[in-house]
């Protein structure tokens, strides 16, 4: 080999400057969990999704729906190497099944990041007034506290502040902590003296029917929600090919081991099927009991508060850089696209502001129960509309590389993305039919009906609007899916540009 | 530099400022009086890196093909930061894309910047309050240092020939998110008028400046700014 070619081979200084800044996989695996705020599910999702929907099955759903994300995820990774903006669906949505469907995506994703945002206050609200009753002999409604969270969060939204990195990672890790403790503890002492595995066995997925199991996937899905971020730091990965998927992989599994065993506890300590009455009695409780009442338990609901805050922040966030981005490629009024000082984006972080304190005065003013009807019913709303996104994801996947491998294994590019999709699409079916089960309402009530249907509507206000685009606003139409690129999308060459 | 004085330039010389446009951007970008950033520093630091780049295609030495940076010309730069990028530039193996250049040029490009400033008598390096911060330019004469603001506001006047360097300068303010300060000091509308002058510009620079406000943006949206 000559001198010039080895040289040539080397990385210049430019590439090694840039490389040393950028992020490897527990930095973005890090950046992944953080947002998932565990503690959220642990002690929030999961008892309600006990109490409400009635079925034991959900330690068993946490590790299906692992596998059927795993398959997805291979997909989901393989096509983030392809693609700009690829940190929302929408973007994989516009490249795969065209941009009109892009603009349907995008309006389902926003609807359902902001039901998971505004229901979060639906939790913090009446646990930090138990709180504040129980250690500081202070008495106030719910929707008090949930509005003093709001304060902060439209606060720190207008100053830019997320919480810093350091901080995310105590809380993190202390809820972490706090949950392994639990669910030692929970599982040495199993109701009867007897450790049951039963809620574990895939057949508690179907005790109560074939279609509870996309009760119980929508559950599962919800606890997940957040696994999907890492490929909002692609540009920033060290290695694209590897730092992603590995992030993705890692997340997905620590994820799943964590929530079906802490599951597996409440079901275990509590007995069976009596866990379904436990919950409905405790709440939150389920998951403080495990380790008695102790230091350990105080701890936990102290860290439920400061999780459910973290959560409602980072949902925050994710949705105004949503609308920001949408307004940047101008499907949404550009203004909402525009920053101000200190490039703080303030007209999308007070939209989404705006959004939250009209449900919590709703609720408030209506005195409609907040843990169950906003945090719960509103929370797995939003879980549904992922699991959607999830859905139409692995279809584009399969359409993106219909047409070319790029390169791309037939299990990453074909295979994965078919068996995610067939399950996905199944689950999605299921969950819709059975959406009475998952609110815990009588069949046909309002709400069973209403919260799905509000997918339906804004998907068609979109796919009308992206049509409008399509021959009204072409420049704005070619923009579609690129997020922050949008504004060099006429750059990209044309093969790029040509659904 | 003409009109220099010990503690800084003098009066009229200084409003002409020192005729580089990233220093006009640096100084757009902070504070007239106390010095303090109108911008995140990663914002800023792309903002600045867009005009150390805008310098150098003004002056006929890079160019971009096909969204890369290239040589054009071996032009004699008087400025040592701008010989030093086009340095970087000339001796890199291969080319890169202008992001890339951006992220490279942009981890350094405020302070080189603003030592330029300080070295042109612009900015005066002044301790910090707290012990634990680092050192911090200020304006030596606050007019001098608002006067890219009128340089911003006379290339949008449609009434008046506007020279490249000037629209250039509003276009990458406004990619680095710097309109919603312009436009407290320009007439209505000024994002529109922004938009409306720099379509005027070559290509390179109207790219160049695309570059800037996607990598602005992209890093608001990774949550890295």
């Amino acid at each position: 080999m000559s001198r010039t070619s080895a040289a040539q081979r080397r990385p210049s200084s430019m590439s090694r400057a840039l490389a040393r800044d950028r992020l490897g996989v527990p930095a973005v695996l890090f950046f992944v969990l953080a947002g998932v705020a565990p503690l959220t599910v642990a002690a929030g999702v999961i008892p309600s999704a006990y109490a409400t929907t009635g079925l034991a099955g959900i330690p068993a759903a946490f590790i299906v729906i692992a596998v059927v994300l795993a398959f997805f995820a291979t997909g989901y990774v393989a096509m983030t190497r392809h693609i700009t903006n690829s940190g929302a669906f929408y973007a994989f949505i516009a490249r795969g099944l065209g941009r009109t469907m892009g603009v349907a995506a995008a309006l389902v994703a926003l609807l359902s990041y902001s039901f998971l945002q505004v229901g979060l206050y639906g939790a913090f609200g009446p646990n930090a007034a138990a709180e504040a009753a129980a250690h500081f002999g202070v008495h106030a409604a719910w929707w008090a506290f949930a509005l003093g969270a709001w304060a902060v969060i439209t606060i720190l939204g207008l100053l830019r502040v997320d919480i810093t990195g350091k901080v995310l990672g105590v809380l993190l890790c202390a809820e972490i902590s706090v949950i392994i403790a639990e669910t030692v503890t929970g599982l040495l002492h199993p109701a009867g003296g007897q450790l049951s595995f039963a809620t574990l066995s895939p057949a508690a997925l179907t005790s109560a029917g074939f279609g509870t199991f996309g009760v119980l996937a929508v559950v599962a899905v919800l606890g997940f929600v957040g696994f999907e971020q890492a490929p909002v730091l692609a540009e920033e990965a060290r290695n694209t090919r590897r730092t992603i998927p590995i992030a993705t992989y890692l997340a997905l599994g620590m994820i799943a081991v964590v929530y079906a065993a802490v599951s597996w506890a409440m079901a275990a300590h509590a007995g069976g099927t009596r866990v379904v009455a436990a919950a409905q009695q405790q709440g939150p409780g389920l998951l403080f009991g495990l380790g008695g009442s102790g230091v350990l338990s105080q701890a936990a609901q102290w860290l439920f508060l400061t999780s459910l805050f973290a959560a409602a922040l980072a949902f925050h966030n994710c949705v105004w850089r949503y609308i920001f981005a949408l307004g940047r490629e101008n499907v949404l009024p550009a203004a909402l696209g525009r920053t101000g000082g200190n490039n703080i984006p303030q007209a999308a972080s007070l939209t989404q502001s705006a959004t939250a304190l009209a449900v919590i005065v709703l609720y408030a003013v209506a005195g409609w129960q907040p843990m169950t009807q906003l945090f719960f019913w509103l929370g797995t709303t939003g879980g549904f509309g992922v699991l959607i996104l999830l859905a139409l994801t692995a279809i584009a996947i399969i359409m993106f590389f219909a047409h070319d491998s790029r390169g791309e294994s037939a299990w990453r590019r074909l295979i994965a993305p078919t068996l995610a999709a067939a399950l996905l699409t199944g689950i999605v079916i299921l969950a819709a039919t059975h959406y009475s089960t998952l609110l815990g309402v009588p069949p046909g009530s309002t709400a069973a009906w209403a919260l799905p249907a509000s997918y339906a509507l804004i998907a068609i206000t979109g796919l009308a609007w992206g049509l409008i685009l399509r021959t009204r606003r072409p420049g704005t139409y070619a923009g579609i899916g690129l997020g922050a690129h949008a504004v060099t999308g006429q750059l990209t060459p044309a093969s790029d540009r040509s659904r | 530099m003409q009109g220099m004085s010990r503690h800084g330039v003098s009066g009229r010389a200084a409003l002409g400022g020192t005729g580089r446009l990233a220093d006009d951007l640096y100084l757009l970008a902070h504070h007239e009086v106390t010095g303090r950033p109108h911008l995140q520093p990663r914002a800023a630091g792309l903002g600045v890196a867009g005009g150390l780049l805008a310098e150098l295609m003004l002056s006929g030495s890079i160019g971009l093909h096909a969204g890369q940076v290239v040589v054009a010309g071996r032009c004699p730069l008087e400025d040592a930061a701008a010989r030093s990028v086009m340095r970087l530039v000339a001796g890199e193996r291969g080319q890169h894309v202008a992001g890339d250049w951006l992220q490279f040029l942009s981890r350094t490009a405020a302070d080189d910047v603003a030592f330029r400033l300080e070295q042109s008598g612009y900015l005066a390096r002044v301790a910090s309050r707290r012990p634990w911060r680092a050192q911090r330019w200020v304006p030596v004469d606050p007019e001098s240092a608002f006067a890219p603001v009128l340089r911003v506001k006379l290339a949008l006047d449609p009434s008046q020939p506007a020279a490249a360097q000037n629209v250039a300068l509003a276009g990458l303010a406004a990619a680095c998110g710097l309109s919603r300060h312009l436009a407290l000091y320009l007439p209505d509308g000024a994002y529109r008028h922004i938009q409306q002058a720099t379509g005027c510009l070559q290509p390179a620079l109207r790219e160049l400046i695309a570059h800037t406000q996607a990598a602005v943006d992209a890093a608001l949206l990774s949550h890295r700014v």
